[in-house]
């Protein structure tokens, strides 16, 4: 199994031997078999792989939506493996940004009032306005979703994703469900907001092509990382091409 | 053969939104048993009355007379009209009863002379009929037997017309004249007061000093014949012989007190279950509106299959009609048992040899087909907007909800407002019809709670008026015949009497612009303190002069107000007639009563200080004393006593009452419920992935169930003020098909009652709630993001 390279500084994740087996009427399906990294802070990693080969099962363990079967996942000194349901919504709460495939916005709250559930209930949040104006919205803060495009709506998400200045930002398919035009703006967005903030970055995608955004890049294949690579050449969103 | 997809379709969706489903049916099966159980009911006491009537003859009219040679037996068959004759001789009295404090009521009547072509025949249930040749035996009233526990051999004493007789009882009966006993000057049964004896002629007018005479007939009247004439041409002729008037079947009291009570089955049976359908029928509308919204893109796709509209359409009614018919065949289920709950409670009150347990089959094929139409109804703006779906624009991902900024977003400006409830605002003003709906569905709710209590609040307010405020005494006697006022002071001397006061009672005919009513005038000493008319405020009714002082029910019948005459026959003694100012009306729940000054009525009697009974405070402790000393006068013929009157109505109450509005209440409590539920159900699925998203960001479960269920709050405080009114209007309703000639409830709600059903209300909204909620712990939150809306 290839390891993780080891980084420089002391890594915000490390990730030892993890495993999840989901138990179906079929049997068990193993979705993750036994998994290493170590992340360092303010890394942005991109994880590619085909549909079912793990990395959105290692995405939602470490966003502590989901429990591994074995093995360890440790956030700083947080093990995620273990821990309750209350620490894993207090983890989310101040350390985890979330970027999803279909936005999740709240329908019946406008871009402003979005990134204010989050402002409202974190520690030291940018505030709403300077998150949305990050992500090139400012002039689109009482707009409802509904009366924006799909490139806003998830622009918004990454406002909402990084004003809290999350340590970790964890953006599953954020330009799976946009055009390309749209997709580099989010992905523009979220590179660089999470550099501002300092947030290590972990974005899945099937998209090969937004591999030149990563700091390092992890392939998954049947729940197993089969290569890391390091970017030597790490280029912008709006250089890219898929 | 396998179902087609669709009818699988159907079973599945009805199986996944089973408990919306089963909400849903709940109300529909209330609504359905409410029916089910009334006509069920109504067709057993019917069939009862009618198998009775029909064995037993049961007379189409009834006259009284003080004492009729039995010649006139032939003046009264040959009136036009009348068919058959049966004169019997009868008399009252008290009776002492073993095991009972107070003395019991005593009617003597005698036995038909040829049981083959009596009226009125009464039906021996157990033991066997006197010896014609015995003149100490007699046959009792079964009912009267089992409360006062009389057995067969037992030897009874009453005192008739100032004579102590003897008899042992050899038989129990039932007669269609005593289905149901009321206690006089009341509508509750007091069986074990009720005493009626039914022994040989020669017994009976040898205790009643009746030698060769009657004092009651019945006649059997002919098909067609106008009865007013044959009461009339009847009245005439035992006018003679004091007669008092001549009455209907339908005012007989026990067969009234019987069509009230088939009436007031018709009338639960019509006003509740509409209520319960267009709750339910509202409450499709909801669910089956979502679930289009939800499943817009399988529309879509079968439209793109090629199914037709139809095809679509019909996936949706037929499962608003499967619901239902689900509550139909529920509601029938449970109103068949309630039914035969009913039947077993009327055993109680009503006495037929036989009343079966019925079920109504057309009630029940009716109540399913309107239970299917009304729910497929409620279907039909969802499957409406479901057929105008094109199939390229349902398969498309819908844009997310269009929301705004409405007028109460305006209010909560500012920081102090947070963003959960934001949403919940928003969803209000997003929703507008489904929150009316909602709250009106809630308020039906409470309205069936708060006017279930109605019926006890109203008929404390009936005992409290009646036994505490307008009549104050705590017994009461009559006397066999007026007699002087000495009477009354001596009555006074009895053990325990702190104060008597007399009174004078006449039959007597109203008549005014046409109209007519029989009733009896209570002649009330001006200063009286035990018994006073009251007005509308509680205030006492003065008498002037000649005045009468008309119960406000009885003016409204005869359309009088004061100040205006009104015509009077008295039906007693001489029988004068005289027209009499109304100088006052008096309010009052019970009977037709008209008052007035017992001086005037002496006096247009043209009789001296009479009184022809006595009201009396009677000393709690020296009770027992006093009820053996009258018994020991012959000229007392009726005792009654508050305190066992009120304690009948509430034991009564305690029975049936209590019964029925546990129906109620249960049933409203299911309204609430199924409101809120469904409410809530809707809100969870609209809004599960918000909320999981939220949990996602780091919101706790408490925050993402307030604003789940923080709508549902709001609607269900906004619909307490309607839901409140709606009671008090449902009362009013009520008032109507409770009320009877015997007792008139008056709208009363006490501030008791309307926090009990509110809290009730919230109870059943608050478990609707919790049971959704809690289906928030429950969230698979990777699941919901990687679904799209």
């Amino acid at each position: 199994m290839p390891d993780a390279k080891p980084v420089r500084t002391a890594p915000a994740l490390v990730i030892r031997d993890l495993c999840k087996v989901y138990e179906t009427e079929a049997g068990q399906v193993h979705a993750l078999r036994g998994v290493d990294l170590r992340i360092g802070p303010g890394e942005t990693l991109v994880l590619l792989g085909p549909s079912g080969s793990g990395k959105s099962t290692l995405l939602n363990i470490l966003g502590g939506l989901d429990s591994p079967s074995s093995g360890s996942a440790r956030f700083h000194d947080f093990e995620l493996n273990g821990a309750t349901a209350a620490a894993l919504t207090l983890y989310r709460r101040r350390s985890v940004g979330f970027v999803f495939q279909f936005f999740n916005l709240v329908p019946s709250l406008t871009a402003r009032e979005n990134v204010a559930l989050i402002t409202e209930i974190a520690d030291d949040p940018l505030s709403p306005e300077e998150a949305l104006a990050r992500v090139g919205l400012a002039d689109r803060m009482d707009h409802f979703p509904a009366q924006l495009s799909g490139g806003q709506q998830q622009r918004v998400a990454v406002a909402r994703a990084i004003a809290k200045r999350p340590e970790l930002l964890l953006c599953d398919e954020p330009t799976g469900s946009l055009d390309s035009e749209s997709g580099v703006q989010v992905l523009e967005a979220i590179a660089e907001v999470a550099r501002d903030v300092g947030a290590t970055t972990l974005i899945v995608s099937h998209n090969a092509g937004i591999a030149a955004m990563a700091d390092r890049v992890i392939r998954f294949r049947d729940g197993r990382i089969t290569d890391v690579a390091a970017n030597a050449g790490k280029i912008a969103p709006r250089e890219m091409s898929w | 053969m396998r179902p087609a997809p669709l009818d699988r379709k159907l079973g599945r969706d009805l199986w996944r939104m089973k408990w919306q489903a089963l909400a849903i049916a709940l109300l529909i099966a209330c609504g359905v048993s409410v029916a089910v159980m009334s006509f069920s009911a109504q067709a057993a006491l019917a069939e009862a009355q009618r198998a009775f009537y029909a064995q037993t003859r049961f007379a189409d009219a009834f006259a009284q007379a003080k004492r009729a040679p039995r010649s006139v037996v032939r003046d009264l068959a040959g009136v036009d009209g009348v068919v058959a004759v049966d004169a019997r001789a009868a008399e009252s009295g008290l009776m002492d009863v073993p095991g009972l404090a107070r003395p019991a009521l005593a009617r003597l009547i005698s036995l038909p002379d040829d049981p083959a072509a009596c009226l009125n025949c009464i039906r021996l249930v157990q033991g066997r009929l006197p010896d014609p040749q015995r003149l100490d035996e007699a046959v009792a009233l079964s009912t009267f037997m089992q409360a006062a526990r009389v057995r067969l051999g037992d030897r009874l004493t009453a005192t008739i017309g100032g004579r102590s007789v003897s008899f042992r009882i050899v038989g129990a009966v039932l007669s269609p004249e005593f289905v149901y006993v009321p206690a006089p000057e009341s509508f509750m049964p007091d069986d074990a007061h009720q005493g009626v004896l039914w022994a040989p002629r020669a017994a009976v007018e040898r205790a009643a000093g009746m030698n060769g005479a009657f004092s009651a007939v019945a006649f059997r009247l002919a098909s067609g014949a106008s009865t007013s004439t044959v009461l009339a041409d009847i009245d005439r002729i035992l006018a003679p012989y004091g007669g008092r008037a001549a009455y209907a079947r339908k005012d007989q009291p026990s067969h009234a007190f019987l069509t009230a009570e088939l009436k007031e089955l018709s009338t639960s049976a019509s006003v509740l279950p509409p209520i319960f359908l267009i709750v339910a029928a509202a409450l499709v509308h909801l669910v089956v509106t979502r679930l289009v919204e939800a499943e817009r893109e399988q529309i879509g796709l079968l439209k793109a299959f090629g199914y037709r509209d139809r095809d679509v359409a019909l996936i949706y009614v037929r499962l608003a009609g499967a619901i239902g018919l689900l509550g139909a065949l529920g509601g029938g289920l449970v109103g068949g048992a309630l039914g035969a709950a009913i039947v077993d409670l009327y055993r109680e009150y009503f006495r037929f040899p036989v009343l079966s347990v019925q079920f109504s089959w057309p009630a029940f094929a009716v109540a399913v087909v309107v239970s299917v139409l009304a729910a497929m109804a409620g279907s039909l703006s969802a499957v409406a907007r479901a057929v105008a779906l094109s199939p390229a624009v349902a398969m498309q991902p819908p844009r997310p909800a269009a929301y705004r900024v409405g007028v109460l977003d305006r209010l909560l400006k500012g920081p102090a407002v947070d963003q959960g409830t934001r949403m919940i605002v928003r969803s209000l003003e997003r929703f507008p019809a489904r929150a009316l709906f909602t709250a009106l569905g809630l308020a039906c709710g409470l309205s069936l709670l708060v006017g279930a209590q109605f019926l006890f609040d109203s008929l404390e307010r009936v005992v409290d008026q009646t036994y505490y405020r307008t009549q104050r005494w705590s017994d009461s006697l009559g006397f066999a015949e007026p007699r002087h006022i000495a009477a009354v002071r001596e009555v006074a001397r009895r053990p325990g009497v702190f104060a008597a006061e007399p009174t004078r009672v006449v039959a007597a005919r109203l008549k005014a612009g046409g109209r007519m009513e029989t009733t009896r005038i209570l002649g009330l000493d001006e200063a009286a303190s035990l018994h006073r008319p009251l007005d509308g405020k509680g205030a006492p009714v003065p008498f002037e002069g000649r005045g009468l002082v008309l119960s406000e029910a009885l003016a409204t019948r005869l359309a009088l107000r004061p100040g205006m005459p009104v015509w009077v026959e008295v039906l007693d003694g001489r029988g004068p007639s005289a027209e009499l100012p109304i100088t006052g009306l008096a309010r009052d729940y019970s009977g037709f009563a008209a008052y007035i000054s017992r001086r005037e009525l002496n006096r247009l009697m043209g009789e001296g200080d009479l009184a022809s009974g006595a009201e009396l405070l009677v000393a709690p402790d020296a009770r027992p004393a006093f009820y053996r000393a009258i018994e020991a006068t012959p000229q007392i013929v009726g005792a009654s006593s508050r305190d066992d009157t009120v304690a009948n109505w509430r034991q009564v109450m305690a029975k049936s009452f209590r019964t029925t509005i546990a129906f109620y209440v249960g049933f409203a409590g299911a309204v609430a419920f199924g409101v809120a539920y469904n409410m809530c159900r809707i809100t969870l699925s609209e809004r599960s992935r918000d909320l999981a998203t939220l949990r996602v960001l780091g919101f706790g479960q408490a925050t993402c169930a307030y604003i789940l269920v923080g709508e549902l709050a709001i609607l269900a405080l906004l619909a307490i003020p309607p839901g409140a009114l709606g009671g008090y209007a449902l009362a009013h309703g009520l008032v109507a098909a409770y009320s009877r000639d015997e007792v008139r409830l008056p709208a009363v709600i006490g501030a008791q009652s309307y926090g009990a059903a509110i809290a009730a209300y919230l109870v059943a909204v608050a478990l609707a709630a919790i049971l959704v909620a809690r289906r928030i712990w429950g969230f698979d939150l990777v699941t919901v993001l990687k679904t799209r809306e």
